[in-house]
């Protein structure tokens, strides 16, 4: 009788499970009943995923007949997600394999672009001749194009988006807007105030300066030797051409990296460093700055600042200047520094690309080029006019208050923006030669979300904006420019590969040892040869090897 | 008197050991609960309020933002209707097949018992690895169905182990009165052995369950592009797992980079939205294994 | 009847059985055995477009690669000394566990203590290691609560200590599974006979013994059968908690096999280095069940296989 009840039951279930497989069958060309294609899309980093019902993306699709569902990277490395992906042999219409694209090219799944190039002129304006060269693989087509950081017409940056020394605008305002050149003056700066101000409102006490040593965050603490000797960020090693031929230098070794971790330890041991610094996880490394207790630290911009200036606004931190400004310090004074990139940095070792599994890569193509028409471009990042922002009578676009805080909520970002954030697009000037491409760079936009000791501090500085702020030298980047995307591209394969790993570990384990240390000249020494003993000198043969290729 | 003062002793000693047992395992509820709460309560927290840390058993700024942003996550009922799908189906199947090989490998007479424990044994410690996997459940047409999740993992030697043990520990004597009456293996598993192994039949379908409920990895793997089968927990995990993204730089300029770390507080909407069915289907269970059976009825 | 003699008219009896068998062994060599193939990759420059045919045949390169590091030794070092920790602690404190609820009498009381107990399971590793990153950190209860008592003078920072790092590790997996793990002994002790217990009361028997001479006894055949599963797994420490709760100063002592993998393997794109890693881990974990299992044999006790 219980068996029997139990084999219903079962009978029911597998029942139901049939007609769910069946449910999903029946895919056809690629349009659904209203005619519209339905691509897929992977993308092989994390993000938030586009509601089906999303209003925007059924405005686009309505418009340019495609829509995209988009899925994201989840608990995998890149590469190896795109490993399962080959191996299973289930492919999306459009991909993104971030570290695996070279994968995907050897697979030999990719759509060759320059037959649609010719085709579809917003795609070919994306980039210069030359640029597209640059995205040629070894047979001489082109299967992928970077979305990122490609400026159309003028510039319009107003966030300083890479590393420095940043310090709360309030000590530079209660030292009376110092020039600050050097580590010196910097440490100088945050101790003279940690003494003179202890403690924050709510009694916590102060941390003069803090950094993150986490995993692959702790470039906070391990990359500034190269910006401090002037140099701009190629990431991995320094690029020397004051011999003429460019050479490449070590930055872990020189006398400068050496001042600076001196400079560290001194700090430290006379107590102005967080001493958690070391052992702090991203999280409550956030934590602390959102306290608004750390005066100063060395990081990137993007790795603190979205989620920290959030909660400084929410708290009122902000109207205390407690919000970081930049500092373009060099280990002595007087030099010229590198730490803004004003050129775009052109990533050609991944981007957007086709697969042969899309049953109609000309239309694939059409919608990439439709992304890319002035009218959606802005429905994408704008949004809708007079629902997301509103044209004032000189065409200008602007914000209210109510849209800006609508346009930061979560959920109403998953129901109403698509702004399909890893197909091509464009940072810079709006066709209408007005507005900027997207909001973020909307001048008007950024001063409005200005606190009031950020407008003083630039100001006392003469500066428009964080770029100013750090005053960086202007000058395009070297043909070469960034090294980075070679050593990120290093596989254990090579001698080169095996030493950069290693060189890493090393340098994770000794660093904050040495920032510690009660002896700094022996624990320096003792990094030095364990530095030393994993070979570096074969991975700066192959970065050298590369840089005489770049350079041509 | 002898007598006496030593069952006073002995009553003495049994009411120090009620108190210590008692304090020792109140306390032990008092660490693991800890998280538990500490996770309810960040969970109705405003979230960028919790980025400063330090909410403990209660919530700073209450709000019920965290669990919308959990429920309108695209596919979430989809995914619910897989999980319990899978969930209700997965344990069925593996309780079966498991108390079935267990049933084999536990008979004394068998001739190949312990080759065939042997070969599942082995099968705990070894495994090709994701790619060869992969391509394996590809070519059965595994990948993009339903049943990626209930055939494969269907049997686990771990399991099986475990109901092998109770079923060796179990008194002979009933199986031999049916051996005597003529009964056959399969007649003896199914109504003799089976109905004394409710306790162990219960904890596995836990373990199983609990491991259906809660996988997600093979919902990506096997099914990323096949949203129809989706599940819940692989929606989810969509939510959390950007904060253990371990490698790489972000690529430059890209907008997902920052916008992409999940907030803490939403992360533990997430968990205890996973946590509830589970701690409702418990007490069902929970009676097979404390309440006690009194097996040794059975045996006269 | 010690020795089984296999005849037909043995295998024509045990029909059912037989039948079954070779169910469960054509499912297992599908599902289990088959993917096993993938291990050509260890000896394999595998690489994704040439596959498994086409990939250059390296012989025992990846493996003699892994055994001339230094660091790989010590990964193995740590990975063997955490694995044999957590596997004391987890499973002492599991036994332990489920002995007391057992002797608890309050039904209610039973029954909240345990649910309460096996909570922490479900949450993620990333979840239970921020808390007790909070709770040790320098302004943490633990040090203030060491601080109070008058122990240590100022805080501690444990994170930042070779010495602490595989106890906290080691704690941490006892305060996540604990309760959970016990379950299987708690299902275990209820096959005891209760008359047993009856008897034992009326021979005037204390809780203590009646622990050491029935509880115990009751469900030594499960200990023993996952205390030898168990032993298979030691190199099998994990990879979350460590990377979760380390950091560059406690590196040497934090880094498992599994981190290793990832940073050599599939961080790089080398599946053949992964491969090799996992077949030296399958090959000891074989080598300890099958040495546990002799062990086990020898003295009587119920055996794996």
């Amino acid at each position: 009788m219980k068996t029997r009840k139990l084999t219903c039951v079962l009978a029911a279930l597998l029942a139901l499970v049939m007609a769910l497989g069946l449910a999903g069958c029946g895919k056809g060309d690629g349009r659904n009943e209203d005619g519209i294609y339905e691509f897929t899309m992977f993308i092989a980093m994390p993000g938030s995923e586009i509601n089906d019902d999303n209003e925007i993306m059924n405005l686009i699709a309505e418009k340019t007949g495609a829509k995209v569902k988009e899925t994201w990277l989840t608990g995998q490395a890149a590469a190896e997600a795109v490993g399962s992906i080959i191996a299973s042999q289930d492919y999306p219409d459009f991909i993104d394999g971030g570290d695996g694209m070279m994968a995907l090219y050897d697979e030999g799944i990719l759509v060759p672009w320059d037959e649609y190039l010719e085709k579809y002129p917003n795609l070919k304006e994306m980039y210069s001749d030359a640029e597209w060269n640059s995205f040629r693989q070894e047979d001489g087509h082109i299967y992928w194009a970077n979305v990122f950081q490609n400026t159309y017409g003028e510039s319009r940056a107003t966030t300083h988006n890479d590393e420095a020394f940043w310090i709360q605008a309030r000590v530079l305002e209660w030292a009376g807007y110092p020039e600050i050149h050097t580590l010196d003056q910097y440490f100088d700066v945050l101790t003279r105030y940690a003494e003179a101000n202890p403690t924050m409102g709510d009694g916590m006490t102060v941390i003069p300066y803090t950094m993150l040593c986490e995993d692959w965050r702790y470039f906070c603490l391990e990359n500034a030797p190269e910006f401090l000797d002037g140099y701009p960020n190629d990431g991995s090693v320094i690029v020397d051409t004051s011999s003429g031929t460019p050479t490449i230098v070590d930055y872990n070794t020189t006398p400068t990296a050496k001042r600076y971790f001196q400079k560290l330890n001194e700090e430290y041991k006379a107590g102005n460093i967080d001493i958690e610094f070391a052992t702090q996880t991203y999280d409550e490394y956030i934590a602390k700055l959102s306290t608004g207790r750390v005066l100063g630290m060395c990081d990137q911009w993007w790795n603190f600042a979205y989620t920290v200036n959030d909660v400084f606004k929410q708290q009122g931190l902000d109207k205390q200047g407690c919000n970081y400004v930049p500092l373009g310090l060099t280990i002595d004074e007087g030099m010229d520094n590198r730490w803004h990139t004003y050129d775009d940095t052109l990533n050609n070792s991944s981007g957007v690309a086709v697969t042969t599994s899309c049953k109609d890569p000309d239309a694939a193509f059409k919608f990439l080029n439709d992304l890319l028409d002035q009218e959606i471009h802005d429905l994408r990042f704008w949004g809708i006019e007079g629902v997301d922002y509103l044209v004032d009578e000189n065409g200008l676009y602007y914000r209210t208050e109510e849209m800006r805080t609508k346009a930061a909520d979560k959920s109403y970002q998953a129901s109403h923006f698509c702004n399909y954030s890893y197909m091509p697009q464009y940072l810079g000037t709006s066709r209408d030669g007005i507005n900027a491409m997207q909001p973020a760079e909307q001048t008007s936009e950024f001063f409005e979300g200005l606190a009031e000791p950020l407008v003083k501090c630039f100001e006392a500085y003469g500066a428009e904006n964080y770029p100013d702020m750090i005053g960086s030298v202007v000058e395009h980047n070297a043909p070469w420019f960034p090294m980075y995307s070679f050593s990120n591209a290093m596989t254990t394969g090579t001698p080169g590969g095996v030493a950069w790993t290693k060189m890493g570990e090393v340098k994770h384990e000794w660093l904050p040892r040495v920032v510690m240390a009660s002896d700094f000249e022996k624990e320096w020494g003792d990094y030095m040869s364990a530095y030393s003993a994993v070979n570096p000198g074969a991975f700066l043969a192959e970065m050298q090897e590369e840089l005489n290729r770049r350079a041509g | 008197m002898d007598k006496k003062k030593s069952k006073m002793k002995r009553s003495f000693a049994d009411k120090l050991f009620t108190v210590c047992n008692t304090i020792f395992l109140a306390a032990f509820c008092v660490i693991t609960l800890y998280p538990v709460l500490n996770t309810v309560a960040v969970s109705f927290n405003d979230g960028i309020d919790a980025v400063r840390g330090g909410i403990h058993l209660w919530p700073r700024i209450f709000t019920l933002q965290n669990y919308k942003t959990v429920f309108s996550q695209q596919n979430i009922i989809t995914g619910a209707y897989i999980s319990v799908l899978r969930t209700v189906i997965g344990t069925v199947l593996a309780l079966v097949t498991n108390a079935l090989l267990a049933y084999v490998v536990s008979r004394k007479q068998f001739l190949f018992r312990s080759q065939l424990s042997l070969f599942w044994v082995v099968t705990m410690y070894v495994g090709g690895g994701m790619i060869p996997t992969l391509i394996l459940y590809r070519n059965l047409g595994l990948t993009g169905s339903f049943w990626v999740y209930v055939i494969p993992g269907m049997i686990s030697a771990f399991n099986m182990m475990v109901m092998r043990t109770y079923m060796e520990g179990l008194p002979g004597a009933l199986e031999e009165s049916a051996k005597i009456d003529g009964a056959g293996d399969f007649r003896i598993f199914v109504s003799i052995i089976s109905p004394l192994c409710k306790p162990v039949y219960a904890t596995v379908a836990l373990f199983v369950a609990v491991g259906q409920w809660n996988s997600w990895f093979d919902a990506m793997l096997y099914n990323r592009m096949s949203p129809e089968y989706t599940t819940l927990q692989y929606e989810l995990m969509k939510l959390l797992s950007s904060v253990m993204q371990t490698g790489g730089t972000a690529n430059p300029g890209a907008p997902g980079a920052a916008a992409a770390v999940t907030p803490v507080t939403v992360r533990a909407a997430a968990t205890v939205v996973t946590m509830l069915p589970i701690i409702c289907l418990y007490p069902f269970l929970q009676r097979y294994f404390v309440t006690g059976m009194t097996i040794g009825s059975v045996k006269e | 009847m010690k020795s089984k003699r296999i005849s037909w008219r043995e295998i024509k009896r045990q029909k059912f059985l037989m039948i079954c068998t070779v169910c469960f062994v054509i499912y297992g060599i599908i599902f289990y055995y088959l993917p096993l193939g993938g291990w050509i990759m260890a000896f394999q420059d595998f690489k994704a477009k040439d596959g498994f045919f086409g990939s250059k045949f390296v012989g025992l390169e990846k493996f003699k690669f892994l055994f001339s590091d230094a660091t790989f030794l010590q990964v193995i070092r740590n990975t063997l000394a955490m694995g044999v920790l957590n596997l004391v602690c987890t499973f002492v404190m599991a036994i332990v566990f489920a002995i007391l609820l057992n002797e608890v009498r309050l039904m209610a009381g039973k029954k909240l203590v345990q649910t309460v107990s096996y909570l922490p399971h479900f949450l993620s590793w990333i979840i239970v290691t921020g808390i007790l990153h909070d709770a040790l950190s320098s302004s943490g209860i633990i040090n203030e609560l060491l601080v109070k008592i008058g122990i240590i003078d100022g805080p501690i920072n444990f994170f930042a200590h070779k010495g602490y790092f595989w106890p906290i590790v080691a704690f941490a997996n006892v305060w996540k599974e604990t309760g959970w793990n016990a379950i299987v002994y708690l299902a275990a002790i209820t096959s005891i006979d209760p008359s047993l217990y009856e008897a034992a009361t009326i021979d005037g028997a204390g809780r203590w013994a009646k622990i050491k001479n029935i509880t115990l006894p009751g469900i030594k055949p499960t200990i023993i059968i996952l205390l030898i599963m168990n032993v298979g797994n030691v190199l099998n420490a994990g990879f979350e908690v460590q990377y979760l709760l380390g950091n560059g100063l406690v590196k040497s002592v934090a880094d498992t096999i599994d981190i290793y993998t990832l940073t050599w393997g599939v961080g790089q794109n080398d599946y053949s280095l992964g491969t090799a890693a996992g077949i030296f881990k399958s090959v000891v974990a074989i080598i300890l069940i099958v040495a546990a299992n002799q062990i086990a044999k020898k003295t009587g006790e119920d055996k794996l296989f």
